[in-house]
């Protein structure tokens, strides 16, 4: 007896939660800081952690974090 | 959608510090993982923040290393660190900073930054696009 449709449905569902899940718990373990600047038209630029560029942005941008939580 | 409007200056223009007001507010209510947020004016001086203190040294800082990086004008700046992200939106003279969660989603936060700048430095006021919520009990809606 083949299964009735809604359950086909319900499958497909849970099943795209469940790969979307997954997705996310693999981007929260291996995603790592990362600088991006997009220019004016359009074009973006990805620094990598190392370089010097990288680094005075990570600098700005902790002293930006700093400066939300400071009350 | 209401558009809060008086004596305005034009774009271009430094904005109304209200009107800056009224837009950080605006990125509060839309931006759940946001921790704060900040507008500059064109001299780097703060227009309006949500709280805590710097963001104009931090966000000038920040703007000048993007614009070291490389020739052309930045409108767009996210940097990702172990303790939250950073954004920065430039719009008609005008840049927004924001920090947010770690994880967040960087294209709704980058949406959402420019749609609010775009209409700040548009010089007719921040739109109120709030939707109206339903009549209280026991009273007829409007």
């Amino acid at each position: 007896m083949s299964p009735k449709p809604h359950r086909i449905l319900l499958d497909r569902v849970s099943g795209y939660a469940d790969e979307a899940g997954a997705y996310l718990r693999r981007r929260r373990q291996t995603r790592r800081p990362f600088a991006r600047v997009y220019a004016a038209g359009g074009r973006s630029v990805a620094y990598e952690p190392g370089t010097e560029t990288a680094r005075a942005l990570f600098l700005a941008a902790s002293r930006l974090i700093d400066a939300a939580e400071r009350e | 959608m209401s558009r809060t409007k008086d004596s305005r200056p034009g774009p271009g223009a430094s904005p109304p510090v209200p009107d800056a007001e009224l837009a950080v507010a605006r990125m509060r209510e839309m931006s759940p993982d946001l921790r704060g947020c900040a507008v500059l004016d064109a001299a780097g001086t703060e227009l309006a923040i949500s709280g805590g203190s710097g963001w104009a040294s931090a966000g000038q800082e920040l703007l000048a290393a993007a614009e070291e990086a490389g020739p052309q004008p930045v409108s767009q700046v996210h940097v990702a660190t172990e303790d939250g992200e950073v954004f920065a939106v430039r719009e008609g003279g005008l840049a927004m900073l924001a920090v947010t969660e770690r994880f967040t989603l960087a294209s709704l936060v980058l949406f959402d930054m420019r749609t609010v700048l775009r209409d700040l430095a548009s010089g007719e006021g921040i739109p109120d696009r709030r939707a109206t919520g339903p009549a209280p009990l026991g009273e007829p809606a409007p």
